[in-house]
């Protein structure tokens, strides 16, 4: 313990050399910026950035990259909780309550809350990756595929809690998700699937364009389509804050969010994206008033949002500790500091303290940098509210194109969120929400590879999800959440899911 | 403000034909050298040193595009089908030659022939090495191969995905030794990495970069490999040549390459440029950094190369075949 606060203390004195300080703060800048523009994702944010960080060393440039990943995650809740527009694929589930809250004038409520969620997540979050680095990261390994595979089942599973309309409907739309997340190669035997001639289609539909056109441009055609223009919502300067009873609702959201988003960091995979789909789950099932959630529940926004950046510190576990890329941002991450001729590796730690200690603290400055820069933008993000919607939504649109365009330099992203955009608008009106079809798309193709390599691992006996320990605890985990809810609706008959959604018929009609 | 702001890519986009329109000497104007895989990756992290010592030799600005997707495919066929006057070449790895080979035993279309090109220069050609958990049991290659030979489809190895390269030097071993190992592909190198560091797979061929720090910290251990010569870095670990399978050669390489029917000046030109740019001692320093060493071949000597490589995977791919198509 002595010992790590040392190391801290030197990491400090690393940290807080004014380059490194500078380079810390250009990225969360453009951290918050690609988080805030929707369609450009931290992915992106640090895949252009990173030939500018050739000419820097290894500190400055993981200092640096890192910064865009956390601060995208403090910039995403922007757009999702102003437009229900989702500024990059973490802040899917902070769409729902955060634009209701929006809708009912507590917008700047919102940022606030998720501002604060994010710091406080990346902070704490911090002192797990500085303690616990080693051990958790060798726990993570022991993830092979039957363990994946068993997690992903829980995830879907965890779906149905999602939802605040019929579970039916909900699970009719994960089924559309993973239907579609089915494009693309077959990673097992080479095969095309629905690519239709189309190479680009070959890696499948991208999580941006879909998660984009489902919220985004469905938004637009939604409003569009409306007789009288939506209000515009003018907020009033004392209302920005958030009032006591809201702070009190998200103490332990943002303390769960934190835990979970860490937890589900560590292991490799589209981690952000996921823990904040599990947060949200979570959230409205421990919630004492479930029927809040998808009509302005703060849980709903100070969970998700707590846990895409707590996620991102735990995606720093494998990578420092093992030298093991957690996924494709980690990877990217690791190669920066390749260049500079640092081997990424187990020994890591052992033989580049300064990066390490200097990393670590650089996080915590960053964390408290973006706070201080995210709490006055909510202010002024508030505002563009007030910006008509004739001029905001043709732009929101132009940002959206060229966003989801920069991820690849593809013109085919851009067709696939027009395209689901279109869908978006009609699952809309046939009050279907789209949530789940995002989940979908993201589980789809990773359940399958797991699926199968599992299978390929034990020759065809699906005796391995219950040999090995953690696949058979995940998998009786979900075997007990299923038999909890058979029981509950045995009991009740009509839960309150079924009659909010009768509610929300007579409302409509 | 923000939709003000938006304004300004519109006019780059509507300036640059005009930008194109004078042209004279090669080159006169930006050259793009296309990486067709993600930034990070080992196309990208040789193309940014290779771009920047080109810039300096022909003190005309080189950019790097990463025109990714389809395990390279998008970008091999942006390229293949630009126009051929020099101004968009391609960084490729081995896969170029895997890819036209893996469409035809799919029968679809291919997305490109290797023919569609003009070889330039080989930059690196790194030997995989064949790696296994250091608690496995096998100290030697012969011991794993003699082990394989009692235990068919037994031992399970992980690779970059199927028809990837790492699957594809597993695949020349396995024919060239007689032996049947398990496959299970992962979405990249860096799963296939954590699969066999977690102990979940009991070998894999990987590039000796990666594997190195492993190696040393005692997690992994080299038992061959797929050079003609040794690895400098593993001085102890035989060639499977040596050990008398000599089929069993693959490289991870990177070469630059123009679309063909570009014309012989420019071509000429852009030999000379590469020659140059790898005697350059930044570009060195780079590759230095990265662990891989630097193997400089063009004409000829790269065309013998390339050919002989090219043939050896379209063997290996065929070999493989259709995966559903057998148990």
């Amino acid at each position: 313990m002595v010992e790590t606060l040392g190391s801290l203390a030197a990491g400090f004195s690393v940290a807080l050399s004014p380059s490194i300080l500078f380079y810390a703060f250009v990225g969360c800048v453009i951290g918050t910026l690609v988080g805030v523009l929707p369609g450009v994702g931290p992915l992106a944010g640090i895949s252009l950035l990173l030939p500018a960080t050739f000419g820097l060393d290894a500190t400055r440039a993981i200092v640096m990259l890192a910064g865009i990943y956390y601060g995208a995650m403090y910039g995403g809740s922007t757009t999702s909780i102003l437009m229900r527009i989702p500024g990059e694929a973490a802040s899917v589930m902070t769409c729902i309550d955060g634009y209701a809250m929006a809708r009912k004038g507590r917008a700047g409520a919102a940022l606030a809350i998720a501002a604060l969620g994010s710091y406080v997540a990346g902070t704490v979050s911090i002192v797990g990756l500085m303690l616990l680095a080693p051990p958790l990261a060798s726990f993570a390994l022991r993830f092979g595929p039957p363990e994946y595979a068993a997690l992903y089942v829980l995830g879907l599973l965890v779906l149905a809690y999602m939802s605040s309309g019929s579970m039916l409907k909900s699970l009719a739309m994960a089924a559309l998700g993973l239907l579609l997340g089915m494009v693309g190669i077959d990673q097992m035997t080479g095969y095309f699937r629905y690519a239709y001639g189309i190479v680009e289609l070959g890696d499948g539909l991208g999580v941006v364009p879909v998660a984009v056109g489902l919220f985004g441009v469905a938004e637009i055609l939604s409003s569009a389509g409306q007789a009288a223009p939506p209000e515009v919502i003018k907020p009033k300067f004392r209302e920005l804050l958030p009032t006591r009873a809201e702070w009190r609702q998200s103490g332990w959201p943002i303390a769960r969010g934190t835990v979970l988003g860490f937890l589900v960091g560590i292991l490799p995979g589209s981690a952000h994206i996921i823990a904040s789909f599990v947060s949200y789950a979570v959230e409205k099932r421990w919630s004492r008033r479930p029927q809040e959630f998808g009509h302005g529940a703060v849980a709903g926004v100070a969970g998700p949002e707590s846990a895409n950046n707590s996620a991102t510190s735990g995606a720093m576990v494998p990578m420092l500790a093992l030298g093991v890329p957690s996924g494709p941002i980690p990877a990217v991450m690791l190669a920066a500091i390749m260049v500079h001729g640092v081997a990424p590796g187990p020994r890591l730690i052992q033989e580049q303290p300064q990066l390490f200690w200097g990393f670590v603290a650089s996080m915590y400055i960053g964390n408290v940098m973006l706070l201080i820069l995210n709490l006055p933008l909510v202010g002024l993000f508030v505002n563009i509210l007030r910006v008509p919607y004739p001029y905001l939504y043709p732009a929101i649109l132009i940002f959206a194109t060229l966003g989801v365009y920069a991820v690849n330099n593809s013109v085919v992203d851009v067709w696939i969120m027009l395209i689901t955009g279109v869908l978006g608008w009609l699952l809309r009106k046939l009050d279907f929400e789209t949530a789940p079809v995002v989940l979908g798309v993201v589980l789809a193709p990773l359940l399958e590879l797991s699926l199968r390599q599992s299978l390929a691992m034990s020759d065809g006996r699906y005796g391995i999800f219950v040999q090995r320990p953690i696949s058979a605890t995940l998998l009786a985990v979900g075997a007990g959440l299923v038999l909890l809810n058979l029981y509950s609706i045995a009991r009740r008959g009509l839960d309150w899911r079924a009659k909010m959604a009768l509610a929300e018929k007579g409302d409509a009609q | 403000m923000r939709h003000r702001l938006a304004v300004l890519p519109l006019c780059a986009l509507l300036l640059t034909p005009l930008a194109a329109a004078a042209q004279d000497a090669f080159p006169s104007r930006p050259i793009s050298l296309v990486a067709p895989f993600p930034p990070g990756g080992v196309a990208d992290l040789t193309a940014r040193p290779v771009a920047a010592a080109m810039e300096k030799v022909l003190k005309n600005p080189v950019g790097v595009v990463n025109k990714t997707g389809a395990a390279g495919a998008v970008g091999m066929q942006y390229v293949a089908t630009s126009k051929p006057d020099g101004y968009t070449l391609l960084l490729a790895l081995s896969s170029i030659s895997i890819i036209p080979e893996a469409d035809k035993i799919f029968d679809r279309p291919p997305a490109f022939t290797v023919d569609q090109f003009a070889p330039l220069a080989l930059i690196s050609a790194d030997p995989t090495v064949l790696v296994v958990p250091a608690d496995k049991p096998w100290k030697t290659a012969k011991e794993f191969i003699e082990d394989a030979r009692k235990r068919p489809g037994q031992i399970s190895y992980s690779s970059s995905g199927i028809y990837g390269t790492l699957h594809m030097a597993m695949e020349l071993l396995s024919h060239s030794a007689g032996i049947k190992l398990r496959h299970i592909p992962t979405a990249g190198a860096g799963p296939a990495m954590t699969a066999i560091l977690g102990g979940h797979v009991d070998a894999l061929a990987s590039g000796p970069a990666v594997v190195l720090p492993h190696i040393k910290a005692g997690k992994l251990r080299a038992l061959a490999g797929w050079g003609d010569k040794r690895v400098a870095a593993l001085p102890d670990v035989p060639t499977f040549k040596e050990l008398g399978y000599p089929d069993a050669e693959f490289y991870i390489w990177a070469g630059v390459f123009a679309p063909k029917g570009t014309p012989e000046p420019v071509l000429a030109k852009l030999r000379s440029t590469l020659s140059a740019a790898v005697a350059d001692p930044d570009f060195k320093a780079a590759m230095d950094k990265l662990e891989t060493p630097i193997a400089f071949k063009q004409g000829e000597e790269f065309q013998k190369f390339f050919d002989a490589d090219a043939k050896r995977l379209a063997e290996g791919v065929r070999k493989v075949g259709k995966v559903e198509g057998k148990k």
